[in-house]
């Protein structure tokens, strides 16, 4: 059902004026795309909580406070850098939108992988144009959604990855999206597509960043091709500042036989939301891993669709959130089953720790299923520490505090250490371990 | 496979068995609805002067309101001025004072369905209010209640004799505001149930209802309101067979429980209203608004229903959990067969301490049926301890059909414990092959497995209803057998 919404006239004044977001030697394919997608937002503008797909998001803040548009920066705070950078990875940075050369390292990366920032794409050859081409808006179905046509209309960079056929690439790429402006309400529109051909495996990162207690909007779409027998891994560990806005977007398409693993990792933000949709074809496997720890004013949306279109896919969906203060966490799954998906094996969980009496988890695990023969389950559990575990931590000598903070990172310590690449599992538990603030908890613990 | 595909094919293809009409004047007014109309109804029924103004308001209201769009369902549009909002049985304004004097059709009617009013009331024991069209013709062992205190009437009779009771207890559940289809009815309402239990009492026998859909083109507006005191127990009895028909036609009807301290009831329900031809043209389209609140400490209410009829169901039985220690239960098998839809789950609402619930809900989809369960467990602030369980269970039969979960939980409270379970499959051709190759056939295995599936269900009705389900879900999916 779709809710007329009018669209904020701030909002709409950007898309008509801005011009300084558009990349450089833009296509006129990409122009025209831009002003169907403006067009669209003016009609239909960002979403209200009266559509039922954001019934437990409110994103009136985000159109109260009039975020402008932010320019490209030439300095960037180096603490901030090596914060955002894991080791062992390609780089490419993007700061407040924008591509930074200087701070990127694609050194050592073989020829078969394309890695390239978009706003280089219409310099760059005539393949990398189509390519190009072709991917853009390819993947996502929803095109009516507000924050995707805002993105499209108005997106200034992102990464372009394409890893050729039989190709694995021996290194993670990270994608690093870091906000550098304090105080300035400013908006980046990144759009991030990632091409894994036949029979290629990769692990791509993205990471969100910005400046401690700085308030900002980071408004991302990513679209992913895994194509058949192709293996891609993508994770997106959104860590940004505590006041600022993050909604984003992970669109993939699976071809047959393919594997795709998608890990989501939410600690930052006032107000979050995480849009992962997958489309599976024959035979595939889709992985989602989620994990959410909520504090403070945070709210926090998971949103998954998994899209089960043809007969033998697989797919496994495993979220865990942790809510404290007066935090919210949401999260809305949906599998849907097509009539010829037959043997689909399908399984959703959902597992919510609430900490605290202004907390609060909403859950909406939907399963729509229109064939018969399939195995789907999904479970969700809301709920508090085991008494009986705390009382056994204490009579061994813990307080109260630090048995409660043991429990809860147990809990969520369970989806960090599924995480194989060491650098980012270090960096997944550092952001955790600094929503436990009692000095009791320790990594060399671990 | 083929052989048992021709068989789902028999079965599907089953005739509704109660489908005949009954030969009956009716007393109808002309299609149609505005304030007239109402006031014509009111005055009929000889109402007081508040239950008027009441309805008014409803109306009032309910022109204001849009239709809702949200459920899982499909429908064309109903012309709710096409509509006829008032029949009564002919023979009704005579005013039979015992079975002989009612219409010997209708008598014949209940014959036809295997429900012998002299037989219930001396065998099982159950008093039968029966509801054919829109007025009572029938009430049975009424004295024997009013023994107990215990009153069981229709509404309209209610309103005549204990007008306070109504006055005090009507819309306090379900307002007259509530949603689009409680405003048409707390409007338009034609009759239906009143119980009152009081202080103490345990109802000495289960109370049931029939209800028949008859007259063609006439909207059913029924209204059922329960109220258990202090201490008190209850078990009703809801049950309903229609005749065939090609008109769709709707039931909007609401019934509000009331439950105090320590007080418990227990609402049973089979549906089986017809459920349109197997190109889906015709069938009831059943949209209720059923809720209760436990209003006490310690009240218990328990929801169980068997839906197998109706082109379409939108319903969801609710609990408000006010008392602390409260205790709500919804257990229900849901099946859809043919162009069936099926849009129906519950609703529990935790506000008191230490309240706790359990939804266990079986579907059923054969033919195109498109079964949806749809339920909210809401926790709120000052709900410590609350406790919920969650089972929803889907089965396919056949790879036209679709089952569908939408469960909604919302909590606020952090010492509340929530799980949530669904699954969806289909029977296994080695279960049936276990079943065949020791002599029983494809039919009566897939019944078997079906009943098997829904037992934790049926093991909640009480024992005359349960068979009466059991029967029921074999003959609607006879021949169905996946």
């Amino acid at each position: 059902m779709s809710v007329t919404h009018l669209p904020n006239t701030h909002y709409a004044g950007l898309l008509a004026t801005a011009t300084t977001s558009k990349i450089e030697a833009e296509a006129d394919w990409l122009t025209s795309l831009r002003e169907r997608a403006a067009a669209e937002f003016n009609v239909a503008g960002f979403p209200s909580p009266r559509d039922e797909e954001w019934r437990y998001t409110n994103i009136s803040a985000i159109e109260k406070s009039q975020f402008s548009l932010s320019e490209k920066t030439a300095e960037v705070d180096q603490a901030l850098l090596d914060e955002a950078l894991l080791e062992g990875c390609y780089h490419l940075v993007f700061v407040d939108g924008y591509y930074q050369p200087k701070h990127s390292s694609l050194a050592g990366l073989a020829d078969a992988v394309t890695v390239l920032p978009l706003s280089e794409v219409f310099t760059g050859s005539k393949e990398q144009q189509d390519l190009f081409k072709s991917l853009l808006d390819s993947v996502i179905e929803e095109h009516a959604q507000g924050f995707i046509n805002f993105n499209t209309a108005l997106f200034s960079d992102g990464a372009l990855v394409c890893i050729s056929e039989n190709t694995v690439v021996d290194k993670p790429i990270q994608l690093a999206f870091i906000s550098s402006q304090d105080g300035a309400l400013k908006l980046s529109n990144c759009r991030n597509l990632i091409y894994a051909m036949a029979s290629s495996k990769a692990t791509v990162f993205e990471t969100y960043t910005g400046v401690a207690d700085s308030c900002y909007l980071t408004n991302v779409v990513t679209e992913v091709v895994v194509e058949p027998n192709a293996n891609l891994t993508h994770s997106r560990l959104q860590a940004e500042s505590l006041k600022a806005y993050h909604i984003g977007g992970v669109y993939t398409r699976l071809e047959n036989n393919a594997i795709f693993q998608q890990n989501n990792y939410t600690f930052g933000a006032v107000l979050s939301r995480a849009e992962i949709h997958a489309n599976l074809s024959e035979a595939s496997d889709c992985t989602l891993d989620g994990l959410y720890i909520g504090c403070d004013h945070q709210h926090m949306d998971n949103h998954t669709r998994v899209h089960h279109n043809q007969p033998h896919a697989v797919s496994n969906e495993f979220y865990k959130g942790v809510m404290d203060d007066k935090a919210r966490g949401v999260f809305q799954g949906r599998i849907v089953v097509a009539e010829d998906a037959q043997k689909t094996d399908a399984t959703m969980n959902n597992r919510n720790l609430l900490l605290s009496e202004r907390a609060e988890i909403d859950t909406k695990p939907q399963l729509e299923i229109y064939a018969d023969d399939v195995k789907c389950a999904h479970g969700v559990t809301v709920g508090q520490l085991d008494d009986t575990a705390i009382f056994y931590l204490r009579s061994r000598g813990a307080d109260e505090q630090m048995a409660e903070n043991m429990l809860t990172f147990a809990f969520a310590n369970e989806m960090v250490e599924r995480i194989s690449f060491k650098p980012l599992r270090f960096k997944v538990l550092d952001e955790l371990l600094k929503r436990f603030p009692q000095a009791g908890m320790k990594k060399e613990w671990l | 496979m083929s052989a048992s595909n021709e068989n789902i094919k028999d079965m599907i293809g089953q005739q509704y068995k109660d489908g005949f009409v009954t030969d009956v004047e009716s007393d109808s007014f002309a299609p149609g609805l505005n304030e007239d109309v109402i006031r014509a109804l009111s005055a009929i029924k000889k109402e007081p002067e508040f239950l008027l103004e009441w309805r008014l308001e409803a109306y009032r209201h309910w022109l204001t309101m849009e239709h809702p769009e949200w459920a899982f369902v499909e429908f064309p549009k109903i012309d709710f001025q096409e509509i006829s909002y008032y029949s009564a049985p002919k023979s009704m304004a005579d005013g039979p004072q015992s079975l002989d004097e009612v219409d010997p059709k209708l008598i014949d009617t209940y014959n036809k369905l295997g429900i012998p009013l002299e037989e219930q009331m001396r065998l099982a024991g159950v008093a039968v209010d029966a509801v054919f069209d829109s007025v009572s013709v029938a009430t049975t062992f009424k004295e024997k209640l009013y023994e107990a205190g215990v009153i069981f009437c229709s509404f309209s009779e209610a309103v005549k004799e204990h007008p306070e009771l109504i006055k005090q207890y009507l819309g306090t559940v379900v307002s007259q505001y509530d949603n689009f289809y409680a405003a048409l009815n707390a409007a338009v309402f034609s009759d239906g149930s009143f119980v009152y239990i009081p202080k103490g009492v345990r109802c000495p026998m289960e109370l049931s209802t029939y209800f028949r859909i008859n007259a063609a083109n006439t909207g059913q507006f029924e209204r059922t309101l329960i109220v258990a005191e202090e201490g008190s127990h209850v078990s009703y009895l809801e049950g309903c067979t229609a005749p065939m028909r090609d008109e769709n036609q709707l039931h909007a009807a609401v019934v509000e429980l009331v439950i105090l301290k320590d007080a418990e009831i227990k609402y049973s329900t089979v549906q089986n209203w017809y459920p349109g031809d197997e190109n889906g043209l015709g069938g009831i389209y059943n949209f209720v608004t059923k809720r209760a609140e436990c209003r006490g400490d310690n009240a218990k209410v328990s929801w169980t229903q068997v839906e197998t009829g109706s082109a379409i169901t939108w319903k969801y039985p609710s609990v408000i959990l006010r008392g602390d220690h409260s205790v709500g239960e919804f257990y229900s098998v849901a099946l859809t067969n043919n162009y069936q839809q099926a849009d129906t789950g519950t609703k529990m609402i935790h506000l008191g301490k230490n309240t706790s619930s359990t939804i266990i809900s079986k579907g059923i989809s054969a033919g195109h049926g498109q079964n949806t369960y749809r339920g909210l467990v809401k926790i709120g602030r000052k709900a410590e301890n609350a406790r919920n369980f969650t089972q929803c269970d889907s089965l396919l039969m056949g790879d036209q059909c679709g089952a569908h979960t939408f469960p909604y939980i919302e909590t606020k409270q952090p010492s509340a414990t929530i799980e949530h379970e669904a699954s969806t499959s289909k029977i296994s051709e080695d279960q049936l092959f276990y079943c065949m190759q020791r002599g029983i056939s494809a039919e009566d295995a897939v019944s078997m497995i079906v009943n098997g599936f829904c037992k934790e269900v049926f093991k909640e009705l009480p024992m005359e209803f349960a068979v009466e389900a059991q029967a029921l879900l074999g003959i609607s999916l006879e021949g169905s057998v996946g």
